[in-house]
């Protein structure tokens, strides 16, 4: 029995993998299929998924096919697959890990390409969408969307502490920060008798991972701070700059008491109502609407905080799409370019994964702004500093790694390390990285 | 090892002549093929390219022994290294002593036997990202289940996984829970070579428990000692997975290990040719504890007399 189903499974299979070969041997036209790679894994996966069985189901004549897993094993694929010349045709990433393979020459400048396209012009985009993706003076790749850290809150913990509105500079956050923390004993952290051991419920989260060095990075830029030198060999850090924006993370845990040390899990501790608001980014959006639907928890968003007043700044990133340069057949680029420009104007559908499609057309329609709580998200999108785009980014920038990022944002948000010290390590490493790098 | 007993040529003369010297090889030789395009092939190669520059994509590029010299200023491999011999030289003694006893509980007749065995080897079947996905949440600052109970007992719970002084530990004991049932399973065989009749000797003799264990049972298992021991550090010095769900080698640098090291480095970092060379450097320290083993094999200081 069990035997018997295992046949009709494999058969079942082959079949499945022929249909499509036979349907299109008949319309007599050459089909061809594009390999397309990306790294959501998440439900925004899934609704790519749909999007890509969408245009196979318009276009017969070219089939695309989406791989998806993790980022970081998928890079790992890509470059052992374009050691053989077997990469794929479409290659999804974010615009900070470009320059590392465009020095290695595994990416195809898309200038010549996009030439005559009435969709991929730089018009159609904004500047701070475009641009990342242009290294040395050429296009390489084509942003889908935007993603940067806002800021949650959790309306019933704000309408209980009499607050009307989230914080919007440095200053609100401490003062409304405070109102909203509370201890065991109903004190507030300048209470007497307040408790900082014995917090029930903290205003709001502080990342003990790569997010909080995102979040310095807003900082740090709201200072008008640089971190790497122009010609791209040494660390360009302003140590007190760059310690003054840590020293602001830091405090908010260690002398106000109004974020979590080594908190872990974000999400869940703003859901239970542990912290009054969240920063984080738009990806949680589903997550929020579906605790809205299940257990009626009210939220809404606002902008990430300005705290520095030299220029607004916002930690960001996006996913963009780019043409890997070792592929079978690059006759197929014409096609992947058709592919993308459908992806740009049937993007919408993208929103409902939380992310912020960049195709203006469809950023600035009336569907996405009218979707709950995308608006403070959109309304950041020009304002969103992306890490820069070095060969060493990883080295330098990994979050999976003992890279100096992580070490710098770990001994100052975990350990309690002295910011400038911590810093000026900090930039040591990144220095020595890029000079072994130069070589 | 055991040494093979050469088969009896068959008596049959018709099957006589198919035999010759070479036909172990035969049998042998699809072992070696696999052994030499996937272990001795890529060592070499491996050993090659820690001489070069090389990225994968592209060709590489020979540099000496410029690798070698990169390795003795390198914060990052000395860290990789330092915590690697503490988290051996914790895990190997904790992991052999428990197992021992583990074991030789588990080896007395009462109720709980079968159940236990299953118990303390289950944790072993499970793939190492599920144990690491599984403990990230045990050990948990704030909500998980070991500080909880911790605290139920009047003991502060500890940062587990984000406190550079304490996350090795956290690691450490993740490792000896999802271990211990292979040591355990090892010291199990040994213990049941054992032949009952010593201990019914020594009993009649008025020996107590105590001293059965220490002058028949520790004698006695000598061997399988050994082997779970040389077992145990080969297997600490390589360990990644377990480390790389739960910490990424962090807070700060403090789980960092030589095989993540490789990892990153050759893997993510694309310098093969740096990785090549810190993974030479881990063959060799491996090669050290197979030679001490060899060596002690030799002497019969393990006691190895069958």
């Amino acid at each position: 029995m069990k035997k018997l189903g295992l046949k009709v499974g494999v058969m079942l299979m082959v079949l499945a993998l022929l249909l499509p070969s036979m349907a299109s041997a008949q319309d007599g036209d050459e089909v061809v299929t594009l390999e397309f790679w990306g790294g959501w894994t998440a439900a925004d996966g899934d609704i790519m998924d749909e999007l890509v069985q969408q245009w196979n189901a318009e276009n017969p004549n070219i089939q695309v096919t989406l791989t998806r897993q993790q980022w970081s094993p998928l890079f790992d694929a890509f470059v052992v697959a374009s050691a053989s010349n077997e990469a794929p045709d479409i290659l999804a990433m974010h615009p900070q890990e470009l320059a590392q393979f465009i020095v290695r020459d595994l990416l195809t400048p898309l200038d010549d390409l996009i030439a005559g396209s009435e969709i991929l012009t730089p018009d159609n985009y904004l500047e701070s969408a475009w641009q990342p993706n242009v290294y040395d003076g050429q296009l390489y790749a084509i942003p889908l969307d935007l993603h940067m850290h806002g800021l949650y809150y959790n309306l019933d913990l704000f309408e209980e502490a009499g607050i009307e509105a989230p914080p919007t500079t440095g200053e609100e956050l401490i003062e409304i920060g405070k109102q909203l923390t509370v201890d065991a004993n109903g004190n507030h952290p300048d209470d007497e008798g307040f408790d900082p051991e014995n917090v029930v419920q903290y205003a709001i989260n502080m990342h003990s991972n790569h997010h909080a060095f995102f979040q310095w990075w807003a900082l740090y830029r709201q200072l008008g701070g640089q971190l790497i030198s122009e010609d791209g060999t040494q660390c360009a850090m302003d140590i007190d700059k760059a310690a003054q924006a840590w020293q602001f993370l830091q405090d908010l845990v260690y002398v106000h008491h109004i974020a979590p040390q080594g908190q872990t899990d974000y999400l869940r501790d703003f859901l239970s109502g542990r912290t009054a608001m969240l920063i984080d980014g738009p990806w949680q959006m589903p997550s929020l609407e579906a605790a809205e639907e299940e257990t009626g928890f009210r939220w809404a968003s606002a902008q990430y905080p300005q705290v520095f007043d030299e220029a607004y700044a916002v930690w960001g990133s996006g996913h963009n799409l780019t043409l890997p340069a070792n592929v079978a057949d690059p006759e197929k680029r014409d096609e992947a370019i058709q592919f993308i420009e459908w992806l740009a104007a049937n993007s919408t559908q993208w929103a409902e994964a939380g992310q912020l499609p960049t195709y203006r057309e469809v950023m600035e329609s009336d569907v996405l702004t009218e979707m709950y709580g995308r608006e403070a998200f959109l309304a950041m999108m020009p304002y969103e500093v992306f890490l820069p785009n070095i060969p060493a980014y990883n080295e330098i920038f990994a979050s999976n790694a003992p890279t100096p990022m992580m070490v710098m944002a770990q001994s100052i948000m975990l350990e309690q390390a002295d910011p400038a010290t911590a810093v000026q390590t900090a930039c040591d490493e990144i220095t020595f990285i890029l000079q072994m790098q130069g070589q | 090892m055991r040494v093979i007993p050469r088969p009896r040529r068959a008596s049959d003369a018709g099957t006589s002549h198919l035999y010759s010297r070479w036909t172990p090889y035969l049998f042998l030789l699809p072992y070696l093929l696999v052994f030499l395009l996937f272990r001795l092939g890529p060592s070499i190669f491996g050993l090659a390219m820690s001489f070069t520059n090389w990225s994968i994509v592209g060709s590489p590029e020979w540099v000496g022994t410029a690798n070698y010299e990169l390795m003795q200023i390198d914060p990052r491999l000395e860290a990789a290294l330092k915590n690697t011999a503490f988290f051996t030289g914790l895990t190997v003694p904790l992991l052999v002593v428990l197992s021992l006893a583990l074991a030789i509980f588990l080896n007395q007749p009462h109720k709980g036997r079968a159940i236990g065995r299953v118990a303390a080897f289950t944790p072993y079947v499970l793939m190492s990202t599920v144990v690491g996905v599984l403990w990230t949440w045990l050990l948990e600052k704030d909500f998980g289940l070991l500080n909880v109970y911790l605290e139920k007992l009047g003991i502060d719970g500890l940062p587990w996984l984000v406190s550079q002084d304490v996350a090795m530990y956290g690691i450490i004991l993740t490792t000896v829970w999802w271990t211990i049932g292979y040591g355990m399973v090892l010291f199990l065989a040994g213990l049941q070579d054992i032949p009952t009749e010593l201990y019914e000797a020594a009993r009649i003799d008025g020996a107590n428990s105590l001293r059965l264990l220490r002058h028949i049972t520790l004698p006695l298992l000598a061997p399988t000692t050994f082997v779970v021991l040389m077992l145990t550090i080969i297997n600490s010095f390589q360990v990644f997975d377990q480390v790389y769900v739960m910490t990424s080698g962090g807070p700060g640098t403090s789980t960092l290990t030589l095989v993540q090291y490789i990892y990153t480095t050759a893997f993510q970092n694309l310098r093969m040719g740096y990785g090549a060379a810190v993974a030479t450097l881990l063959f060799a320290i491996l090669i050290v504890f197979a030679l001490v083993q060899a060596y002690l094999y030799r002497r019969g200081v393990t006691g190895a007399t069958t």
